[in-house]
């Protein structure tokens, strides 16, 4: 019974196995391997990541300005639908389609910088996270493990099915976003988050920390301006650790084209515990619909069931669950670190 | 004719009384007709639908026990939320639950913050926000990562029956007010409350939501599982809307909290210097 439902979730197994374990993770996209392949052809490049996830390698800017796109009933510029990111996954913050540095399974041999998608750091102008120094070193530590995690902290939280939190949520598979009077609720395939709009008169007390933090946004036009905090600060930005502490403020801005099809996600880092001065991260976005070729990484679409003989391909959302599919993740995961086990949750 | 034309007074004083009488008995009628469920006021999506948008949470205490119980350490007494009293399981499913409730204190799914399902998450005592659109409602759960859509349009259960979902295929119907929900393929992974109540995945969920006033939900879901029970029946619990002032539902992905102790970097009470 629960291998049945674990094989649905292989994707996601596939991908804390490999942060891991270091296994090919080709194989796990059987499902989806057409769709890559296809890309790839039309490309012309090569599938990077796998599961034809890195679709493009640079990505246009969109200016802030009005919104002449269709609107809801509440005036909110229409952003509903089926979202994911054309760059790459989480292997690399600075160096998206760059691998996982050290990564002992990789024999790709890496083309001149200019030929993969820009650092997700747009900025400073050299894309890298102006870290002070003891932050640098963390990350550093953190990251040279990723492949050795002899302590429990080197396991990305991700891959214990934890929230991927504040950006890498934008880089994470496809999502969705279902929009609502005075609300918006992104539906991540690692958890929830609701921003609430034009409600900026308090947050939550501080104190209070969470993986996804607290949300006011308001809208400017086409740009969707996002106030958080109460930020736990405990995902990372990608296997190569990044990281903010939680005294991090952060605001995003969502910057929509008016045709509907794309988004650049601009979220600004304000941190002086860890930086020396604030940081700019930047993730495009692009809105995938039925007229797409099939991709379980970007738009893991269900077939639904319309009616006796109908079983029109339409996006259904499924549920989503990855502690109790993926229970194992913990154990596996604690290679010669601490023990971790499903009872430690009594 | 003096005593006719005091009368006459007394008249529309009497008439006075007789209309106050009136308002007051047309607005206890109000009242009991909301109290029946029959009309009153509620929310309407535009399309004319009863619109269950809010935040909301039992005061009931079923998920402690849906049966009617005394008091014991670790519930307070309940007069029970089962239609009849009691869950009719089959012999054999009884001493499973028995077994079950024995080691509630360790085998509840709960103790490890995983999905409660479909209907314990309803009854769960912690808040959960509904999102509706015409075309579904989005239930996001506070308590674990669950979320689940109910589709109001009109497909139909996927034609793939083991999919075998904690939350079970959720498909809805309206009659009249009442929104009717259709819940099937589960797992086999989920109690219906502490004491051990339990289910495989032959389960089959009928649930049928109604506002009782603008503020209180009528929840009814009857259960179905020829495995375990020798006959569907019904529990029955209100929601209330949390109307409390900047009330929101708060992320409880209470199961990071085993690993949490592993990611401290950086403790913000001292912060490094460097």
């Amino acid at each position: 019974m629960k291998a049945k439902v674990a094989v649905r979730h292989a994707l996601q197994l596939a991908i804390a196995i490999y942060s891991l374990a270091a296994l090919p993770i080709a194989a796990s996209w059987a499902q989806d391997d057409g769709a890559a392949a296809s890309t790839a052809a039309k490309t012309g490049r090569p599938r990077r990541g796998g599961g034809g996830i890195d679709l493009e390698t640079s990505f246009p800017q969109i200016a802030s300005g009005k919104w002449t796109g269709k609107r809801l009933a509440d005036g909110q510029p229409d952003i509903a639908g089926d979202w994911s990111n054309p760059i790459a996954n989480h292997d690399n913050t600075t160096d998206p389609q760059g691998g996982i540095p050290g990564d002992p399974t990789s024999h790709r041999k890496l083309g001149p910088r200019s030929e993969r998608a820009p650092s997700r750091v747009s900025d400073p102008p050299d894309g890298q996270l102006p870290y002070k120094p003891w932050a640098r070193a963390v990350q550093q530590d953190l990251e040279t493990h990723f492949f050795n995690p002899i302590e429990p902290q080197y396991i990305e939280p991700l891959d214990r099915c934890a929230p991927a939190g504040i950006p890498k949520s934008f880089y994470w598979h496809g999502y969705e976003i279902r929009q609502y009077p005075g609300k918006i609720l992104f539906l991540f395939q690692s958890g929830w988050r609701i921003i609430y709009i034009d409600d900026a008169s308090h947050h939550l007390p501080a104190n209070i920390k969470l993986w996804n933090g607290d949300s006011r946004g308001h809208w400017e036009g086409n740009t969707l301006v996002v106030d958080v905090s109460n930020l736990n600060s405990k995902a990372r930005f990608g296997r190569t650790a990044e990281f903010t502490t939680d005294r991090v403020h952060v605001v995003e801005r969502y910057i929509f084209s008016n045709n509907g099809k794309r988004y650049n996600y601009v979220a600004t880092f304000t941190d002086p515990t860890a930086f020396t001065r604030p940081f700019t991260v930047t993730v495009p976005a692009r809105r995938w619909t039925l007229a797409d070729p099939r991709n379980g990484w970007h738009f893991p679409l269900k077939p639904a069931h319309v009616a006796a003989g109908d079983h029109r391909l339409i996006p259904d959302y499924y549920e989503f669950m990855c502690i109790e599919n993926n229970g194992g993740f913990g154990q596996q995961l604690a290679i010669g670190g601490a023990p971790i086990s499903v009872s430690q949750t009594h | 004719m003096k005593r006719n034309s005091i009368d006459g007074r007394s008249f529309v004083a009497l008439a006075t009384i007789a209309a106050l009488g009136a308002c007051l008995l047309g607005s206890q009628l109000a009242l009991a007709s909301d109290s029946t469920g029959s009309t009153g006021k509620i929310p309407r999506l535009p399309n004319g639908r009863p619109d269950f948008s809010g935040i909301w949470q039992t005061l009931s205490n079923a998920d402690d026990d849906l049966e009617p119980h005394s008091t014991r350490a670790d519930a307070p007494p309940s007069a029970g939320y089962v239609e009849g009293g009691f869950i009719p399981y089959t012999p054999a499913a009884l001493e499973q639950k028995q077994k079950n409730f024995a080691a509630r204190g360790t085998d509840d799914p709960r103790l490890k913050c995983w999905t409660l399902g479909t209907p314990r998450g309803i009854y769960y005592p912690e808040p959960f926000e509904i999102f509706q659109r015409p075309e579904d409602l989005t239930i996001v759960f506070e308590f674990g990562d669950s979320v689940r859509t109910i589709h109001t349009n009109n497909t139909l259960h996927p034609v793939d029956t083991d999919n075998e979902f904690w939350l079970g295929d959720s498909r809805g119907h309206w009659e009249g007010d009442t929104l009717v929900v259709d819940v099937r393929d589960f797992n086999d992974e989920t109690w219906l409350s502490r004491a051990g109540d339990f289910h495989d995945e032959a389960l089959h969920v009928v649930e049928r939501w109604k506002y009782l006033n603008a503020n209180t939900i009528d929840y009814k879901a009857t259960l179905d599982d020829p495995n375990i029970f020798s006959r569907p029946w019904t529990l029955e619990v209100y929601l209330y809307r949390h109307l409390e002032k900047n009330f929101q539902i708060i992320e409880n992905y209470c199961y990071t909290l085993p690993f949490d102790k592993y990611y401290p970097y950086p403790k913000s009470e001292q912060p490094p210097q460097g």
